[in-house]
Formats: structure tokens, sequence, C-alpha cells
């Protein structure tokens, strides 16, 4: 008889928070079911909360690897990001998550990893590691990046400046990035606050770019930023929340 | 069961007080190693704190009545499953480890209904809890069909096999019991006694041991362990007969030997599978314990026995 070949998981040795911590995830049926139902919980309450809407949905329709960048006021662009994603691509798609803010503490890293399947990504230090392992990730078909390329929840609502690894990402790399902008949300849940309110969220995507012609230059990589925040700046609704 | 009766029930109370005593003793006695005969005791007091905190959620557990026992024990079962899927592989195959959950889910809804046609009395649904294996076990075999796969398919199948019938349904016993008329009696005394089985052959293994078990399977296991096991697995029903209150003498004494050698027996079975794969622990959920699976194991084995025992002797329900 042929001998039996056990192909154990990596984290077998590993405690339980331990496991959450380490990215990428092994497939675990368990998580994808709480994720799920916390995905489906979260959808009801976001329409009912904070009679949230969609916004130019069909721009998010692709079998291929997809970057998503939007504006960041508060943890509800995460969720509606998400949102607006269907439930069978929600393991596939990884919102970048400070890694010193929500892999640290038991309760983030829960909430983090289960329920929004974030990527760990180093912002002070080694962030080009964070970047090659985002690279790798996106040369697998069907992985969906959520990037908030200003690094930090903005404390006023206005846009802030895109950090130029946005750029150095997509720059040169056949991916479609789908700029993205939140409305409402800093009212919503701004920073600092405990919980959050019921004001109403929209989410307007934008047409998907690509930025595979361009140079890999640290000037180029500063430019797509630039661009990037400009077209995530044009879809703010004129009438939009202020 | 309903928190309202555990308040009341003289077995429950009896079985908390128990436990708290016991582990105060074992507290005690390992603060005197730890801080008079100045003992290596670090590894042994990582297993202490987690049998408090075992202790403590199986109280509450309990306590709350028999739903959130069936459901604690039906998910205590997936997650131990969870544990074998990553440790022998098969948690890359969804498809058989989708099966497997939804076999033991229907476990534990067999438990939590009663009979539709009503030919039985009591909670539970014993005909069905019974049968489900037979209908687990054709949904795996279905999949390869399904699947139009071959390759590589036996090993799977044998390891949702075994994964759903021993995890699944055999600890879904344990759940079950909380059907019984005597259902804090069953639990109580099943969970205490396993675990005090087990405590014993660590103790008597470390004191006496000389001579290994099963060298091949598990190296330190020994003879004097599962034999200082087994007296404490024989002695234990005269002593909590309380809890007990129907038995004679001859089902005092299969209850003993169910537990002294069916729950050392469990935890060879769960080695052998761990040492074929090559691993020490199932996971690393438990402090000091290894994973869900490593500490279930013997109860695994015991639970089942037990039920069927009293079953034949005495209407469960």
């Amino acid at each position: 008889m042929k001998k039996w070949l056990y192909d154990s998981a990596r984290d077998v040795d590993q405690a339980a928070t331990d496991r959450l911590r380490q990215f990428p995830r092994e497939p675990d049926m368990v998580i994808y079911g709480l994720r799920s139902l916390g995905a489906l919980i979260i959808r009801g309450l976001l329409h009912i909360y904070n009679h949230f809407e969609i916004v130019g949905h069909q721009n998010l329709r692709t079998n291929r690897s997809l970057v998503i960048v939007a504006n960041h006021c508060s943890h509800i662009d995460t969720l509606c990001l998400l949102a607006a994603l269907p439930l069978r691509k929600l393991h596939r798609a990884f919102p970048a998550a400070a890694s010193d803010y929500f892999f640290q503490s038991v309760p983030r890293l829960w909430a983090a990893a289960i329920l929004v399947n974030a990527l760990p990504f180093a912002r002070q230090a080694r962030v080009r590691e964070s970047l090659s392992l985002c690279r790798q990730l996106l040369a697998n078909p069907g992985t969906i990046l959520i990037i908030f390329p200003e690094g930090t929840r903005s404390t006023t609502g206005e846009v802030g400046e895109f950090k130029s690894g946005i750029g150095a990402l997509v720059a040169g790399c056949d991916v479609a990035v789908a700029p993205c902008f939140v409305d409402g949300s800093f009212q919503a849940w701004p920073k600092g606050k405990r919980f959050p309110r019921p004001r109403k969220v929209r989410l307007v995507v934008g047409r998907p770019r690509n930025y595979r012609d361009r140079g890999t230059d640290k000037i180029d990589f500063c430019a797509i930023a630039a661009e990037l925040r400009d077209a995530v700046n044009e879809l703010r609704p004129a009438n939009g929340s202020r | 069961m309903s928190p309202q009766t555990s308040l009341h029930d003289p077995v429950f109370r009896a079985y908390f007080w128990i436990v708290l005593t016991s582990l105060t003793i074992a507290g005690v006695v390992l603060g005197f190693l730890r801080f008079v005969l100045k003992k290596e005791t670090a590894s042994v007091f990582k297993t202490y704190w987690s049998w408090i905190l075992i202790a403590g959620i199986g109280f509450v557990v309990v306590f709350l009545g028999r739903i959130p026992t069936i459901v604690g024990v039906t998910l205590i079962a997936i997650c131990a499953f969870k544990e074998f899927a990553h440790a022998s592989g098969l948690y890359r195959d969804p498809w058989m480890t989708g099966a497997v959950y939804a076999g033991i889910i229907t476990v534990g809804i067999t438990s939590l209904i009663s009979d539709p046609l009503g030919a039985e009395h009591g909670t539970g649904w014993y005909g069905l809890f019974v049968a489900v294996p037979a209908f687990a076990i054709p949904l795996i075999l279905l999949i390869p069909i399904l699947r139009n796969r071959a390759r590589g398919e036996l090993q799977r199948i044998s390891l949702a096999v075994i994964g759903f019938v021993y995890i699944g349904w055999m600890f879904g016993h344990l759940g079950f019991m909380a059907n019984a008329r005597n259902a804090y009696g069953f639990i109580c005394y099943i969970i205490f006694a396993t675990g005090l089985t087990d405590v014993a052959a660590f103790t008597f293994g470390k004191i006496f041991g000389r001579h290994s078990l099963r060298s091949e399977i598990s190296p330190n296991k020994t003879w004097e362990g599962a034999l200082g096991a087994l007296a404490v697995a024989m002695i234990l029903p005269w002593l909590l007969r309380f809890s007990l209150p129907s038995f004679g003498p001859w089902q005092l004494i299969l209850t003993g030997l169910i537990v002294g050698i069916g729950g050392q027996l469990g935890d060879l079975s769960v080695s052998v599978i761990k040492r074929d794969i090559g691993t020490k622990d199932m996971a690393a959920t438990i402090p000091g314990h290894g994973g869900i699976l490593d500490r279930i194991d013997s109860l695994v084995y015991v639970a089942p026995l037990f039920m069927h025992m009293t079953g034949y002797y005495y209407p469960l329900r």
C-alpha cells in the first residue's frame, strides 16, 4: 500500500491568536462561515442604520484582480467597501489594515482577522515587505485589495494626501484600480467616537483605471498617487454631506 | 434541565462543591510542590489554570440548561473536527469538511428536537440520532462521485468518516445525555470521572511510572499510570453513587470499567492518529493541554459506551 501523505496546516502548533495574526491565513470553513454571517448582519445594519447606498456598482464587476482605493474617515469605510462586494468574493478580499493598530490587541485582532479578513500592513517600518506581499496576492486572479492610501483616518472629513506607496503598488502592474468615495462616513463615525451615529452613508465607485504602462520611479509613484487622489475626490457627490 | 432546576438540583450542587474542592486541593498540592519543595511546576500550573477555566465554562453551560449543553457540545465537536481537519490536511477539501460539519450539526439538531411522530416520549429524537451515520457516510461517499474524482479520494473519505463518526457522532452522545431523566448525574459524573481519571493516569505515571504502556504510540504513558487510573475509575462510581441512583453493583462496575479502560483507550486512539500524522498535539488551543481534541479524547470514547450501557439497563429518558 502506498504511504498516505498528510498535508498538515502550517499553523497547527500555534495558539489561536497567533494563528489569526499570521498571513496569508489558512482556509478555514468555520471562519468563512462566521465571516459570511457577520457580513450579512453588517450589511443589514448598514442599510437600516445608515441608509447605505451604492452608486456605480457595475464598476466592481470583474473576475480579475482589483485594487480598490478610497478615502478614509472611519472604520465604516471598510465595512461599506466590503458590503459592495458579492458574498462569495468576501474571502478573497483583503482590506489593508495597520498592523500596529489592528493586529496587537486581541479584540481588534478578532474583528480584523475573522470579520474583515484584513491584511496586516506595516505602515512605519517594513513598508516594502508589505507592498511585495500585496503584489504577490494580486498575482493570483480574483484577489481584491482594499487600500486607504491616506494611511490613516482623516480627522476633518477632507481627503488627505495619498502616500506614494499606492503608486509603487500599481505602477507597471496589469491590475485594475477602482477609485471609490465613501460619503458621510465622517459624520457617521468620526475618529475618536466610541459608537457610530445613524447618518446616511453613500459609496460611489468610479471607473477602474490601469497603470501598467507607467514607469517605476519615485516621481511616477507620486504622480499616480496624486492622480488617484484627484480621481477619488472627483467622485464626491456635489450635494454630498460636508 | 434549566437554570431554575440547576439551582435546586442536589446532584448539580453536589458536583459544584466536589469540583471546587478538588481544584482547591489540587491547587494547594501544586502550591506546596512549587513553593515549599521548589519543584519545577510551571507546565503543570499552566495545565491547572486551564482546568479551572474548563470547569468554570462547563458548569455555566450545564447550569444554563439542556439547549445550551447540546449547543455547547456541538460547538466543541465543530472546533475539535476543525483541529483534526487542519492537522490531517483534510481542511483543503471544503466539500468534505462541509459534509462533516453538516453531519455534526445534524447530530446536534437530532439531540435538540423531539420525535415528530410522537413514538418516543421525552426530548431528543433517539431513533434518528443513532441513525445519523447511516446518512452522513453516504453523503461523504457521494462527494467524489458528484465531483467525478477518484485520485486520493479514499484518504479523504476515510479522514472525513473517522472525523464525523468519532468526533461528531460519538462525542455528540454527551450532548444527547442532556435529554436523560438523570441528565445532571450522567453528564457531571462522566465529565468529572473522565477528567479525574486522566489526571490520575498522569499523576501515577509521574510518581511510579517505570514500564512504557505503548512505546510506539505514546512514549510518556506507563502501565503504572494506567493501572492507577483504572483503580481510581473503579472506586469512583461507589463514592459518587448518589449521582447514579438506579445503578446496581454490576452497573457500577461496568461504569468503572468503561471510564477506566475506555478513557485511556480513547487517549491512545487519538495518539495513534497524531503519531501517524506526525504532530505532538492536534493544535495549541488550550494552554497546557494542546488542542480541544486532545482534551476531549477520553470523553469521546467514554460517552457513547456509557450512554448505551445505561440505555440497555434502564430507560434513558
